[in-house]
C-alpha cells in the first residue's frame, strides 16, 4: 500500500500535476471508516479478500496511468523535443536570413571608401582640419573636437558616467550609511569578502607594488598629454581606475580606505562634474556674445597649451577612474 | 651577408614563437582539467611572446624601439604569472575535488 502511495505521488510528481485520483480517495475512505485492525479482528477473511481486491485493482490502476504518463512523458522528451528544435532552428536561419539581406543591400548602396564626394567629406571636417589647431591649440585634432567644439557632448557622456554610478550605487549599496557604524548587512557583505578574496598574497602583493605605482604614472600621463598625442581623459581615467583596482586586489579595502572611500567619491566626481559645467558655461556664455574669453590659447605643442582642453581632461580622468573604481568595489562587497 | 643572417636568426625566432603560441591555443583546447590548460596557455605568454619580441629585437635596429620590445617582455612576465598564480590558488579555493586530478605533496 504505501510503496504504491508513493509511486502516484512519484507519478504525479513527474508531471507537475497533482490531480486527486477519485478511486483512490474511496478506497481510502472505505478503509479507514473502521480501524484496519478493528475490521480485521471482526471478519478477517473477507477483509483479506477485500484488500486483495483493492490491491488489483489498485496494481491495474496505476500500471494504465503509468503508461499513460510514460507516453506522454516520452512523446514530449522525443518528439516534441525535436519539432521544437526544428522551429526554433528554422526561425534563427529566417531571422539571420532577413538581417543579413537588409544588411547587404545598405552594404551594396554606400558610396566606395575613401571618395571625394562622399558626405562625410562635408565642411565640417574641412572646418575642423584647416582651422582645428588656430582655433584650439590642440596638436592632437580629436582632442581639439571632443574637448573644445563638441564639449558639450563629452560632458553629457561624463554625466552618463555619473549617472550610471549613481544608479548601480542606489541598487547596490547595502544597508543605511553612517561612517560609524555599519550595518548588518555591510557587516555581512565584509565577512564574505573576507572569506572569498586572496588574502596577503606576496606574489601579487610584490607584482602590485612593482605595477602600480607605473600604471598611475602612465595614467596620469595619458591624461595630461591628451591635447598632444593620442590619449585624453577616458582613457587615462580607465587606466588609472585599473591600477586602483590592481592596488585593492592586492592590498585589501583596508588600505585603499585609507586614499579613497565613498566620500572621496562623491566629493571628486561633483567637483569634477562642477568644474567642468562651470568652465564650460564660462566659455560657451563668451562665444555665443561674441565676447573674447580671454583664455589663452599658448603654443600649439607646449603642455600647458589649447586652453581649457587640459582642464577639462582632467576632470574627465578623475570622473572616470571613480567610476571604475566604484563600479568594482560596489559590485564586489556593495561599498567602498 | 650579414642582413640576411639578421633576416634568418629573426625568422627562425619569429616562426618558433608563433609555433607555442599555436601549441598554447591547442593545448587549451585540448587539455580537460583547469591547471593544465593554464600550463599550455602560459607556454605562448612567456616563451612564445618573448621568442617573437626577440626575433623584432633582431630584426630591428633602432634603440628606443628595441627598448619598447623588452618593456613589454618585462609587462606582459610581470603580470601574466601572477594572474596565472590568482587563478590556481582559486582553483585550489573552491575546488574540493583537485585531488582526483594531481597528487598533493605535503610538506
Amino acid at each position: 500500500m504505501k510503496k504504491n502511495d508513493s509511486l502516484w505521488q512519484r507519478l504525479c510528481a513527474l508531471d507537475e500535476v497533482s490531480w486527486e485520483n477519485p478511486l483512490d480517495q474511496q478506497l481510502t475512505a472505505a478503509t479507514t471508516d473502521e480501524p484496519d485492525s478493528e475490521l480485521r479482528r471482526r471478519a478477517p477473511l473477507e477483509f483479506a479478500i477485500a484488500e486483495a481486491q483493492h490491491e488489483e485493482m489498485r496494481e491495474t490502476l496505476y500500471t494504465e496511468e503509468q503508461l499513460k504518463v510514460s507516453t506522454l512523458h516520452s512523446w514530449v522528451g522525443r518528439k516534441g523535443k525535436k519539432w521544437l528544435d526544428a522551429a526554433y532552428r528554422l526561425t534563427a536561419i529566417l531571422f539571420c536570413l532577413v538581417i543579413v539581406t537588409f544588411l547587404m543591400t545598405t552594404v551594396v548602396q554606400l558610396p566606395p571608401f575613401g571618395a571625394v564626394d562622399n558626405p562625410t567629406n562635408n565642411e565640417v571636417a574641412q572646418r575642423y582640419l584647416e582651422k582645428g589647431l588656430e582655433e584650439t591649440g590642440a596638436v592632437n585634432m580629436v582632442a581639439g573636437m571632443i574637448l573644445d567644439y563638441r564639449a558639450f557632448d563629452t560632458f553629457g557622456e561624463s554625466t552618463v558616467l555619473f549617472v550610471a554610478a549613481c544608479s548601480v550605487l542606489l541598487l547596490l549599496k547595502l544597508g543605511e550609511h553612517s561612517d560609524d557604524e555599519p550595518s548588518p548587512a555591510m557587516l555581512e557583505a565584509e565577512w564574505d569578502d573576507r572569506h572569498h578574496e586572496p588574502k596577503n598574497d606576496a606574489i601579487l602583493q610584490m607584482a602590485a607594488r612593482i605595477l602600480v605605482p607605473i600604471i598611475l604614472l602612465f595614467g596620469m600621463y595619458v591624461v595630461l598629454a591628451g591635447h598632444l598625442g593620442p590619449g585624453g581623459g577616458f582613457s587615462g581615467g580607465a587606466v588609472m581606475g585599473a591600477g586602483l583596482i590592481l592596488y585593492l586586489n592586492a592590498f585589501g579595502f583596508q588600505k585603499t580606505g585609507r586614499f579613497f572611500t565613498y566620500k572621496t567619491f562623491r566629493w571628486v566626481t561633483f567637483l569634477a562634474l562642477m568644474t567642468y559645467a562651470l568652465l564650460k558655461s564660462y566659455s560657451f556664455f563668451c562665444g555665443a556674445n561674441h565676447l573674447e574669453s580671454g583664455i589663452p590659447l599658448g603654443t600649439p605643442g607646449a603642455i600647458l597649451s589649447s586652453g581649457l582642453i587640459l582642464p577639462l581632461n582632467i576632470c574627465v580622468g578623475m570622473i572616470v577612474m571613480c567610476t571604475m573604481y566604484a563600479f568594482y568595489t560596489l559590485f564586489r562587497k556593495g561599498g567602498m | 651577408m650579414g642582413e640576411w643572417i639578421l633576416f634568418g636568426i629573426s625568422a627562425l625566432l619569429l616562426v618558433t614563437g608563433l609555433f607555442l603560441m599555436l601549441s598554447a591555443v591547442i593545448g587549451q583546447y585540448r587539455f580537460q582539467y583547469v591547471l593544465n590548460r593554464m600550463h599550455a596557455a602560459s607556454m605562448g605568454d612567456s616563451m612564445g611572446l618573448g621568442l617573437v619580441l626577440l626575433s623584432l629585437c633582431v630584426g630591428n635596429a633602432d634603440g628606443w624601439l628595441i627598448a619598447k620590445y623588452l618593456l613589454v617582455v618585462l609587462f606582459v612576465w610581470l603580470t601574466s604569472p601572477t594572474a596565472g598564480h590568482l587563478i590556481a590558488r582559486l582553483e585550489l579555493a573552491t575546488d574540493s575535488q583537485y585531488q582526483d586530478e594531481m597528487e598533493m605533496i605535503e610538506k
